[in-house]
């Protein structure tokens, strides 16, 4: 008692002095003050992208005697100009858990026993060569994610496909954003977004499709108030199926059924061209109209294979195909009022608005994913509002490297850094800058995510690697593909930091080394590449994922491929892998730049970045002569394409009555492995919970806090329900956040996926509820 | 048992020596400013001869310009009451 | 005549909710009919409402004068409603428009030569049902009630975080209005009122709530 009022009057004492302090010099900081303990109290500040989400604020990381103690915003960067959200802020106390995982862990009798890294990682080297050898090359894999730093996906592409000629390399991005990707290949030709986020403060109109800015993206989401305020003819319209913290600050908030975004955004073509606001010196320009297949499937079946094939339509074959979608049709269907399909078109059609429109997940965990993503395309290359300052169609990404290491270093099983494994020119280039033999490099993609998964558990694989990621959280349809992982001969190796539901199914556990503790970059949402440098030591032996990967390459005789030394291999293999995006369309900054700025974006050509690509005033691969250039495609022009509603996989029906939707909150990361080892973050939102419309709630008799159990045909949970808390779902939707691991709500949704993208769709499956 | 607070301003260029200096004092508490040059000082000390020595221990400190006091407790004036 | 027109709005309200109960109730699966978005998450909408509606210069308006000492000195414990600290005519009959040409939207009030402090929660217009006027300070006995500590300023979890919101939320939900303007209280004003998105930053961290890790089940 008394020790703890001396340490409430040495408090009182300090912040007394502090607040003194704070008069005599205005703006003195004290960012260690709490920290009263023998360290010098001196802090350094060093900048890093932040962890989280692909937003990629810049963040400065204050260390002390060797520990990481404070998070300030990085006014250098342009991204968040010195502003971050509550994860930010606190993200240097997830170095700290006591549950950190500090030595190699390996399945001996059934029990997980310590042993040294090195021997550990012989292990991993031994199984690897081994499996290999006795089933073929394609039995073995490697899955990482969007939080791999770039030099680690590279090293992993090119340890798995140029060297062992497997393209069994995945990335749970496959799970967050393949469908942006098919979406600009198919619009476009060449992936990730043509603006910026100065995008944000030209805009007059900002429509969030299917997009909770304000948990998600909460600095991109703060920059739109801001203007708002500061602008007097700003609008925010969020477009969702849920209403949530970004309903309540637009403008206007409008609802639809899920899966009928696909019958809107053809609505407001057919009212763009209805009105005649189509852009027509645009559109007879840069723009030509193409159809695809329909009735594609659902990939809920193993061994589901298609093939997309574009055919070129005409102007009048493409106002013919809109004829389906009257706004009075798709009101039926969709539940949006007629009048609010005619106001959004009408945004989109004045020639006076800039419009941005934003999306994330809704979009892309879609079973029609790629195709709703061409559907706003279409919408702005009608109205001719894309690549100029303020009218973009913005694709959102998740994770802090999604862009920079899946899409760009190519960590999927049909890419390769430049290009993709089916052609030849590009097989060439990455067999003679990784120097491998071109034969080595396999033509034909493997297995995407949920069918590699599907693979584990059928034995087509049987040693999985899996890195900085947590598929027994995340995969849907979690069951099978965890009883796959748990079967009798299958090897799974897991690299993390804390122990997750994933690293109780590992054979060997690799300690990580986590963000500020190695030297890597990532690359955020608007194609900006960001450096970090190892800013504190890694605790006990953990090591970085590149040189874990590095470590057992060379067991396994690749030392000519890995030649890098551990003083400086992040440089190495950074220069190495610019060499694949040389030239204007991709262009990467120096591994000597990157080290110095806040961030720097692609293409960077001639010391300056490209803010707006395909506009010929800023883009200096724009050759065709005109004001824009879309480049990626052969006719250099951008596709329109007629893609029509088709329903979701499984819609609600008589006995399962209920759409079951999941998503974020905006304290917790993913799979909250990081976020719920931050003290703050984990007691804002301690757990899981099933949000209920009210009347829903009142019909099944629960209040809240009372359990529901959700049930679907491939599984249950039972959680506490929610009602008026978060966000609220309309009648008949519940909305589950998926971080806690205690409540593993995967395993009731459906692993169907976009047959083009192979991105599930964790937003719709039909369960019924019951009062628990 | 007195607590006391002050306000260090360092010698010209002498912050981190300063720092360094009293933090190798017994009952002292550094807190640093990072971006001005100034150093908030929290002593605690178990009784009144260890305070007047840590008093004169601070006088003859080289790096030190000059010290103001921001907050005073003394448990001694209060006896009793407790 | 203002009191009329405002109960018209409220029965055409209650007809248009009760439309929606119905119409929802006939379809099946997720309804798209809208939700009401004043009335979830501490009724977050407020936020973001004054934060629209409030001119900037109001927002950054910075009288000083008042404290967090004359703050809780209206209030019997943390949360409280706070007394009336002025004069109430004694003809006042309780219609929430004499107090809210004030308390609505704050600014400078020439008859109390001061700065007005702004409601939080205008929309609970029966003021005299919390807040009491102050006829005597005598008591009528003494008391021996003890109030606990006010939730101390700046306790961020890291040296530069931002301070979490130390106090429940219900019928505080609108951050905007006691945290910026003329009105606010000089030690928890926030020199950043441009920014809407306050949650964004500022994770709830009642005091009065035990601070639990998070541990692994086995």
């Amino acid at each position: 008692m008394k020790l703890n009022r001396r340490k409430f009057l040495k408090y009182a004492a300090a912040s007394s002095a502090i607040a003194t302090a704070g008069a005599l010099f205005p703006g003195a900081s004290f960012g260690s003050w709490q920290n009263l303990s023998n360290n010098s109290g001196l802090i350094s500040w060093q900048k890093a992208p932040c962890r989280f989400c692909g937003t990629g604020c810049g963040v400065l990381v204050g260390v002390s005697d060797g520990r990481a103690v404070a998070v300030k915003g990085d006014p250098n960067c342009s991204v968040n100009k010195g502003l971050c959200c509550m994860k930010g802020y606190h993200s240097v106390q997830m170095l700290y858990g006591k549950d950190r995982i500090t030595t190699a862990k390996v399945r001996k009798n059934g029990e997980m026993v310590e042993v040294p890294i090195q021997e550990a990682l012989d292990l991993v080297a031994e199984k690897l060569k081994e499996t290999k050898d006795k089933h073929g090359k394609d039995s073995v894999a490697i899955y990482g994610s969007g939080q791999w730093t770039i030099p680690d996906g590279y090293v992993a592409s090119k340890l798995f496909k140029g060297c062992l000629g497997t393209n069994n390399v995945e990335a749970n991005a496959r799970l967050c954003m393949a469908s942006a990707v098919t979406g600009f290949m198919t619009s476009f030709g060449i992936d990730e977004p043509m603006g910026c986020y100065e995008d944000m403060d030209n805009a007059n109109v900002f429509i969030t499709w299917g997009n909770n800015m304000a948990e998600m993206h909460p600095v991109l989401f703060s920059r739109m108030l801001a203007n708002r305020k500061r602008r007097t003819n700003v609008t925010i319209i969020d477009f969702a199926t849920r209403s949530t913290r970004t309903s309540q600050a637009a403008d206007k908030s409008i609802l639809f059924r899920p899966q009928t975004d696909l019958a809107v955004a053809n609505a407001i073509c057919y009212e763009i061209i209805k009105n005649d606001w189509v852009d027509w010196n645009f559109v007879n320009e840069h723009v030509s109209f193409h159809k695809g297949k329909t009735n594609i499937g659902y990939g809920t079946e193993d061994h589901f294979a298609f093939k997309d094939k574009a055919e070129s339509i005409n102007f009048a074959e493409y106002k013919t195909f809109l004829e389906d979608y009257t706004p009075e049709k798709v009101e039926k269907l969709s539940g949006v009022p007629a009048k609010d399909i005619k106001y959004m078109a009408a945004l989109y059609g004045d020639p006076d608005l800039k419009v941005t429109s934003f999306w994330c997940m809704g979009m892309n965990q879609h079973t029609r994913g790629t195709w709703i993503n061409n559907l706003v395309y279409n919408i702005h290359l009608l109205v001719g509002k894309i690549s100029t300052p303020g009218n973009s169609p913005f694709s959102l990404t998740g994770q802090p490297s999604a862009c920079g290491t899946v899409r760009e270093v190519g960590t999927l099983t049909h890419k390769l850094p430049h290009g993709v494994v089916m052609k030849e020119d590009h097989r060439k280039m990455a067999a003679e800058i990784w120097d491998v033999p071109v034969e080595n490099i396999d033509p034909k993609p493997t297995y995407h995510t949920v069918e590699m998964f599907r693979a584990l558990d059928r034995g087509d694989i049987k040693f999985i690697w899996i890195q900085v990621t947590n598929p027994m959280v995340t995969m849907p349809n979690l069951t099978r593909y965890r009883n796959g992982a748990l079967k009798d001969d299958r090897f799974v190796v897991v690299s993390d930091v804390y122990p997750t539901p994933t690293t109780d199914v590992a054979d060997v556990i690799l300690p990580a080394a986590l963000w500020v503790e190695q030297e890597g970059m990532f690359g955020n949402s608007e194609r900006r590449t960001q450096h970090f440098a190892q800013i504190v030591d890694p605790p006990g032996e953990a090591m970085s994922d590149t040189w874990q990967i590095i470590e057992v390459a060379r067991r396994l005789g690749f030392e000519k491929q890995f030649p890098w030394s551990e003083d400086d291999y992040i440089g190495g293999i950074w220069e190495e892998y610019r060499k694949f995006h040389a030239g204007p369309k991709h262009e990467m900054a120096s591994y000597k730049i990157l080290k110095e700025r806040s961030g720097v974006q692609w293409p960077f050509v001639n010391g300056k970045e490209t803010r707006w690509r395909f506009n010929a005033k800023y883009d200096p691969a724009c050759t065709n002569g005109k004001d824009f250039d879309f480049y990626g495609k052969k006719d250099h022009k951008a596709w329109i394409w007629a893609r029509p509603y088709e329903p979701a996989a499984e819609s609600p029906d008589s006995e399962y009555n209920f759409w079951l939707n999941t998503g974020r909150v905006i304290e917790h990361w993913h799979t909250g492995s990081l976020t719920r080892r931050i003290p703050v973050l984990h007691n804002a939102v301690p757990s899981s919970y099933v949000e209920l419309h009210p009347e829903d709630a009142a019909d099944l008799g629960v209040v809240n806090g009372e359990m529901v159990k959700i049930i679907s045909r491939r599984g249950e949970m039972t959680m506490p329900a929610q009602i008026k808390g978060r966000g609220v779902p309309p009648r008949g939707m519940v909305f589950v956040p998926f971080f806690d691991e205690s409540y593993l709500i995967n395993e009731v949704t459906l692993d169907a996926f976009c047959p083009i993208s192979k991105q599930p769709d964790y937003k719709k499956c039909a369960v019924r509820l019951e009062k628990a | 048992m007195p607590i006391f607070s002050y306000i260090a301003i360092p010698a010209s260029g002498a912050k981190k020596a300063l720092c360094m200096d009293l933090n190798s004092l017994a009952h002292c508490e550094v807190i640093v400013s990072d971006n001005k040059d100034v150093v908030v000082l929290v002593t605690d000390t178990p009784d009144n001869d260890t305070e007047d020595k840590l008093q004169k221990s601070l006088n003859n400190l080289q790096s030190l310009q000059s010290l103001s006091l921001a907050f005073g407790y003394d448990d001694n004036e209060k006896q009793g009451r407790d | 005549m203002k009191r009329s027109k405002k109960r018209d709005r409220l029965v055409t309200g209650i007809a248009i909710i009760c439309f929606l109960g119905v119409w929802a109730v006939m379809v099946l699966t997720a309804s798209a009919a809208p939700v009401d978005l004043r009335d979830f998450d501490h009724q977050g909408k407020k936020i973001y409402d004054a934060h629209a509606a409030t001119p900037q210069p109001y927002m950054s308006a910075d009288s000083g004068d008042r404290n967090l000492a004359t703050y809780y000195g209206r209030r019997q414990y943390p949360g409280s409603p706070p007394i009336i600290p002025h004069e109430v005519d004694q003809t006042f009959d309780g219609d929430e428009s004499n107090c809210l040409s004030c308390h609505a939207k704050g600014g400078y009030s020439q008859e109390f030569d001061k700065f007005v402090p702004v409601t939080p929660h205008p929309e609970n217009t029966l003021c005299y049902q919390c807040h009491a006027k102050v006829t005597t300070k005598e008591k009528f006995v003494e008391t021996d009630w003890k109030s606990i500590r006010p939730p101390r300023l700046g306790r961020s979890f890291l040296g530069s975080s931002p301070p979490p919101i130390p106090h429940a939320l219900q019928l505080r939900e609108n951050c905007i209005a006691c945290h910026t303007g003329s009105g606010a209280v000089v030690e928890i004003r926030v020199d950043h009122s441009a920014r809407g998105n306050c949650r964004q930053c500022h994770v709830p961290a009642v005091q009065t709530t035990p601070v639990q890790e998070f541990v692994r089940k086995p």
